[in-house]
């Protein structure tokens, strides 16, 4: 069995509740977090595949993993900011509360 | 592999000088606001942020030298120095629009984030290693969520904001996914040594898995059905000066790195999307998502009142044909794309900003506020007129021409003997559904009389030049294609496509 596998397993696993989350929460920083356990699965997918892959360039998936625990932190920020603009205006952060638009 | 940061700062010195022209936007806005005078600000900000973006253009052909930095990070040739001259060009536009801003007093921080958004996008142009095209794309798309919230006392601006993103950051961590299994799968991220491994080890699960998220990630950045959900709310509740920037100048960039990256990362793992002849790869993803956006953005704006959401719909459709010269595949495919999204890029910019205008005088952009248009301002009347034929693809507008060639792209391609035809005739008969919306939009403009009152509008010669600009743009880009095909087709013999 390749070492990788059960690490791959935990991040799709990992990918899917994630996803589930985003999708399915009515609360906006609930589907926050899962966006943010999705950024999660795929940096330990990229660890693992570092690790355990034939890796002919040292560090690049290591690198890869860095950067985008940069980029989650970005995006939180602005995300959260939005939460906060939402909830200025309709004294919630529930996203049923947000379906203005349509059509 | 030692990197010289003299060679990178030459190589992108019009990124470098974009973030200066930003920062420098922001520390006068800031000495300005002692005097409190919001259109003086204004004026400024427009001003210098114009300039920077004109100023960066000219950098692009007189200083930028060709060449690439290891590892694919930043590659400078003729068509990327041309799709970043094209994507800066239109931000100008952009800005230009948004001179007479009202939702904001924080005018300089708005300029500000244009002009990051910009940055991103010819990063993401210039960009040959998915690390750094990840990286560009969140910068670009990080800075759009921003922008399309930035009316904070816009309740369904921030509604539509909060959904780009939630929308916009699943459509990211898809995106990651997708690369780390194609990284797992092929060793490597830089797009020339993806195409390597891809050819050596040939077409694994995990790198078809990979294969299609990174193909639904981006996706939902050109907005093409069913990953569009965002687009329609985004461009309705964004400032229209904001909603065109992020109709033009990121398609613009998106399509051409899409194209970019299917052809010289994934090319050998096209598969193939022929009628009969299906085989898995990016093809076939991108065929199906061009079938779906075709139908269902010309379908969905059929119901369409408000004149944005209509033009959200039709994007979806355009974003539908657009695929289909990616999912044909080779340099004549990323000819037609490039020349499609930069016409299109076109009109919806001078689109939206007689919208911009009409709403400033008339208050709304329902379709009844474009009635009777033509008997309050003849000329923009016109302008519409030219824009949404083109769009329609009506020769000899520049839309007739790109359009064609798409088309002819795809029954021509490499996929070869007509394998293409079932997409190219749902294409040809969507093109004949959406011609009743349009029509629909020019009847209110040209036969109906006006339903709204008109107030006063503000000051507006600079947007009126900027859509005369774009119509003028559009009928001599029709006639005479050559002006943009011929470097562009010179630029993909250079780079050896």
């Amino acid at each position: 069995m390749n070492p990788a596998q059960p690490y791959l397993f935990l991040a799709a696993a990992l990918f899917i509740i994630g996803m589930a989350g985003a999708l399915a929460r009515r609360n906006a920083i609930l589907a926050l977090v899962g966006i943010e356990l999705m950024l999660n699965a795929a940096n330990l997918s990229f660890v693992a595949f570092w690790r355990h892959g034939p890796h002919p360039d040292p560090q690049t998936g290591l690198m890869f993993a860095l950067f985008s625990i940069a980029i989650a932190g970005a995006e939180a920020a602005v995300g959260l900011a939005l939460i906060i603009a939402l909830f200025r205006h309709r004294r919630s952060v529930s996203l049923e509360a947000a379906e203005s638009l349509k059509g | 592999m030692a990197m010289n940061y003299l060679d990178l700062a030459r190589l992108a010195a019009a990124e470098i000088l974009l973030v200066v022209t930003a920062l420098v936007v922001l520390s006068v806005d800031l000495g300005l606001r002692q005097c409190d005078d919001l259109a003086r600000r204004t004026r400024w900000a427009v001003a210098l942020g114009v300039a920077g973006c004109v100023s960066a253009v000219v950098i692009l052909w007189e200083l930028v030298p060709e060449g690439a930095m290891p590892a694919g990070m930043f590659a400078s040739d003729a068509l990327t120095r041309g799709v970043k001259a094209g994507v800066l060009l239109l931000t100008a536009g952009s800005l230009l629009l948004s001179r007479g801003i009202r939702f904001t007093p924080h005018v300089g921080e708005y300029v500000a984030t244009v002009i990051l958004g910009a940055v991103g996008m010819l990063l993401i142009v210039s960009s040959e290693n998915v690390l750094i095209l990840f990286l560009a794309l969140e910068l670009a798309s990080l800075c759009l969520y921003i922008l399309t919230g930035f009316d904070k006392r816009s309740a369904q601006g921030t509604e539509a904001a909060l959904k780009y993103f939630l929308f916009g950051g699943m459509a990211g961590a898809v995106l990651l996914f997708g690369l780390s299994l194609v990284y797992g799968a092929t060793g490597a991220i830089e797009f020339g040594k993806i195409a390597q491994g891809v050819a050596e080890s040939g077409v694994s699960p995990v790198l078809l898995m990979g294969l299609v998220m990174v193909m639904v990630g981006l996706g939902f950045k050109v907005a093409s059905a069913p990953f569009h959900f965002w687009a329609p709310d985004a461009y309705q509740a964004a400032p229209t000066p904001a909603a065109g920037f992020i109709a033009a100048g990121s398609k613009v960039a998106s399509f051409f790195i899409l194209a970019k990256l299917a052809e010289s990362a994934f090319g050998p793992a096209m598969g193939s999307s022929a009628w009969g002849r299906f085989a898995p790869g990016w093809s076939p993803v991108l065929a199906t998502m061009a079938a779906m956006s075709m139908v269902w953005g010309n379908l969905a704006a059929l119901m369409q009142t408000n004149v944005k959401r209509l033009l959200a719909y039709s994007a979806v459709a355009h974003a539908g044909y657009t695929l289909v010269a990616i999912a044909a595949g080779g340099p004549e495919g990323l000819s037609a794309v490039t020349f499609y999204a930069v016409t299109y890029a076109i009109t919806t910019l001078g689109a939206f900003g007689v919208v911009g205008l009409v709403e400033s005088a008339t208050g709304g952009a329902e379709l009844d506020h474009f009635a009777g248009l033509v008997k309050r301002s003849p000329r923009l009347a016109v302008c519409l007129g030219i824009f949404v034929l083109s769009l329609a693809g009506i020769p000899p507008l520049a839309g007739f021409f790109g359009k064609f060639y798409l088309f002819l792209v795809a029954l021509d391609g490499s996929v070869g003997s007509l394998g293409l035809l079932w997409l190219v005739a749902l294409g040809a008969a969507t093109t004949c559904v959406s011609f009743y919306y349009y029509l629909v939009l020019l009847k209110k403009v040209f036969v109906e009389d006006a339903v709204m009152p008109e107030r006063a509008a503000p000051g507006t010669g600079v947007e009126s030049a900027v859509v005369w600009a774009s119509t003028i743009l559009v009928v001599l880009l029709g006639c005479f294609p050559g002006w943009i095909l011929t470097p562009l087709r010179s630029a993909l013999m250079a780079v050896g496509w």
